[in-house]
């Protein structure tokens, strides 16, 4: 059993975002397997789904086994340096994946006399079903194991989205399920002596342990286990990487696992904003019939509204006190989409009455940052008690593609068991090429949201831009506006020095006509394709 | 704020037994008009009618409701073309508001809707009337009132949660009309009337019946 701390790798929470920061795992004192565990998000996560709404590609799943100090961290650590800018990578230890214990087992290993170094000892069904979601690209809640504890605790870590997925442990070739989903299995070749060698360096040095029992140990248990089950997963494994001086095979990995991810990436948002030049079978301008939007009823009151929403005359508090009173109004009218049920109570003066209550195990909120939080003030008028989540979605600067950056969810949608009951109330200012809409749409039904629980609320959809792909791609979801524009124009945006474009480059940028949030001068409101955003907050 | 005065049993039980069963729009008197009765207005109102509704639940809830109603009296508002340029440089035909409005609650019960009007008007003028039954003649009388000093040309909106009997609506119309407001421009909006009452108040207000 191998406890090595991971210290110098920079490392940050796919949840917790910030791309930048070197966050450790928040948690306990003492030796988790959190810790071994990686995450890092280097930048955005481009579109893994074809414009039919379909997974295009499974996550790369590499194995990589070995024995005991033979060097998979470092090997699965100098593969994810080289690298370097791809979205996400995970590292997963099997060393997570240790069993429940029963009490005697517990005992036995507090005496040092349970041998971890059996593959009885490694929940492989588990391993494999974690595996499985990652490669799928849904949502995994990895169990936590505790070394000084030697015990499965409670919590989960929830994981999501990585692009590639290392799977590293002595037993990481051993089980037939695990070696089916890897896309690649390594193992790494080490003499001996010379792992034993650097395990009776490590624990000596970091453990406090003495050499005879380290020997002891491994006589036991670790030979006959590198022996009997380790050494022999080696004939399973597509390349075979030594243990010292390895930086030409780490190449070659790296170089080939970045041609298979090239190979992968498609430029996605050109297919959506025009949609009718990619897919004829669709009509030019499609009828609310076809996209099935529910619209606001257009009373005096809804036309005045979106008026003073669409001028430019508006003054920010007017703005911002009417993009409210219109979400408001939307999510009053998305709320006939939840089901309910009769229900009987007995009223203040002692009579009995039949009504209606809301028929929903759970729900919660999801804003597309940054411009869904235009409508956050007016959902919790109506929901004060749901809870709230957020995808950060932004466009990369040349292509104009969408990226997903952060991905923070209500626990509802990270569970398997309670996702299946969630209706979500999915929230952005406008629907234009769809490519954040889309996008999110998949994040939600990564994680098992049924297509039907699914709300999305907006104020305005240009009904020549992506919703006719996006109508196609997700027939049964639920979409509610105020309003519907006709015309979708490409502009191109000169000398913008802005987020993601430092050199000032120029990008092209997609306008809905008339719309409510950008500006033909491309001036004022010119940092974001979804401007109603910037109305509201800048 | 302060929750409706519980309603006397006065009229005909089956009104109360079945509360949700809305009528149709055909049986209301024409300046009479009520929300849509879908289910979730149903739930907001299942919620409200509940005596183990949580007090803050109450207000949550009513709120909700009287929000539903301001918009939806407000639509009776006129409204004039307009023609304005978006950010995009394009024009774009729309409308405007016209007429300025104030809110008159009728004390107290009617100060619980102001919050929610406030909601949908920001910076409304409220005016407020104070009227009791006299225990003399046990006709209502006015205790008090105080109005925006334009009041009369202003739209106006009423504001109690419950019409029973009609009497001290009917009294604050009157008010209303003395100090010069015209009669169409009175909207009077309540969360629960009886069906009843409402027939021979109508002709003097636009009442909001759910």
């Amino acid at each position: 059993m191998s406890m090595k701390e991971t210290d110098d790798i920079r490392r940050a929470d796919l949840n917790s975002g910030n791309a930048s920061s070197s966050l450790r795992f928040p948690g306990r004192t003492g030796y988790l397997t959190q810790k071994k565990n990686i995450v890092l998000v280097s930048h955005g996560r481009p579109p893994w789904y074809g414009p039919d709404g379909e997974r295009m590609h499974d996550a790369f799943v590499i194995g990589v086994a070995g024995g005991s100090a033979s060097g998979k961290t470092h090997v699965a650590r100098q593969i994810v340096k080289a690298l370097g800018s791809i979205p996400a990578i995970a590292i997963l230890s099997q060393d997570s994946f240790y069993k429940r214990h029963t009490e005697e087992e517990l005992a036995l290993a507090h005496a040092s006399l349970f041998d971890f170094d059996h593959p009885d000892a490694i929940d492989m069904p588990m391993f494999a079903t974690c595996l499985a979601d990652l490669k799928a690209c849904r949502q995994s809640n990895i169990p936590v194991y505790s070394f000084s504890e030697h015990q499965r605790l409670d919590e989960t870590q929830y994981l999501y989205g990585p692009t590639v997925i290392i799977a590293e442990g002595i037993m990481a070739l051993h089980d037939p399920h695990l070696r089916k989903l890897y896309d690649l299995k390594i193992f790494v070749q080490c003499d001996s002596d010379l792992m034993l060698a650097r395990r009776i360096e490590r624990d000596v040095k970091e453990r406090g342990r003495h050499v005879s029992g380290i020997l002891e140990q491994y006589l036991r248990y670790v030979k006959p286990a590198y022996d009997n089950f380790v050494q022999p997963t080696a004939a399973f494994a597509d390349i075979i990487v030594p243990g010292t001086n390895n930086d030409v095979a780490i190449e070659l990995i790296s170089t080939h696992v970045r041609r298979q991810l090239q190979e992968r990436s498609n430029a996605f948002r050109r297919k959506l904003a025009v949609p009718r030049l990619y897919s004829p079978g669709l009509s030019p301008l499609p009828g609310d019939e076809e996209l099935r939007l529910e619209i606001l009823p257009s009373t005096s009151q809804v036309q005045g509204i979106l008026t003073i929403l669409r001028s430019t005359d508006t003054v920010r508090q007017d703005l911002i006190f009417f993009f409210d009173r219109m979400a408001t109004l939307l999510v009053e009218n998305a709320m006939q989409f939840l089901p309910y049920r009769p229900h009987t109570i007995t009223t203040p003066v002692g009579v009995q009455t039949i009504g209606q209550k809301l028929d929903t195990k759970y729900i919660c909120g999801v804003c597309i940052q940054r411009s869904g939080g235009v409508l956050e003030r007016g959902f919790k008028r109506v929901l004060n008690n749901v809870p709230m989540g957020s995808l950060l979605i932004q466009s990369y600067s040349k292509d104009a593609e969408p990226l997903l950056l952060q991905v923070k969810l209500p626990v509802h949608l990270r569970k398997r068991d309670t996702v299946e009951d969630t209706w979500v109330f999915l929230l952005d200012a406008q629907i234009g090429t769809g490519a954040a809409a889309f996008m999110a749409l998949r994040v939600l039904l990564d994680h098992g949201v049924k297509q039907d629980h699914i709300i999305f609320i907006t104020y305005l959809v240009a009904r020549g831009g992506g919703i006719a792909v996006l109508r196609r791609a997700f027939p049964d979801v639920h979409i509610i506006c105020a309003a519907v524009d006709n015309e979708m124009r490409e502009g191109w945006l000169e000398g913008e020095r802005g987020e993601g474009d430092p050199e000032g480059n120029g990008r092209r940028v997609w306008l809905m006509d008339p719309g409510m949030g950008q500006d033909a001068n491309y001036e004022i409101y010119a940092h974001q394709q979804f401007n109603a955003g910037d109305r509201y907050y800048l | 704020m302060s929750l409706p005065p519980p309603p006397q049993l006065h009229h005909s039980p089956s009104t109360f037994t079945s509360p949700n069963a809305n009528p149709s729009q055909a049986v209301l008197p024409p300046s009479v008009y009520a929300l849509k009765p879908t289910a979730q207005l149903e739930a907001l109102y299942t919620i409200i009618r509940d005596k183990d509704t949580h007090r803050g639940d109450f207000l949550f809830y009513s709120d909700r409701i009287i929000r539903l109603l301001v918009e939806e009296g407000l639509n009776h508002l006129p409204v004039v073309k307009k023609t304005v340029t978006t950010p995009t440089g394009s024009t774009y035909e729309g409308v405007g508001f016209k007429g300025k409005i104030c809110g008159v609650s009728i004390l107290r019960a009617g100060e619980a809707m102001e919050q929610g009007l406030r909601e949908v008007c920001r910076s409304v003028r409220i005016g407020k009337i104070l009227i009791q039954r006299d225990e003399e003649t046990s006709l209502p009388r006015l205790f008090y009132s105080k109005f925006p000093s334009d009041i009369a040309s202003r739209y106006v909106l009423l504001l109690d949660p419950m019409l029973a009997t009609g009497g001290s609506a009917i009294k604050a119309v009157e008010v209303l009309l003395e100090e010069g407001v015209k009669e169409e421009r009175i909207l009077f909006v309540n969360l629960i009337s009886s069906p009843l009452v409402s027939k021979p108040f109508a002709p003097v207000s636009h009442a909001l019946k759910s």
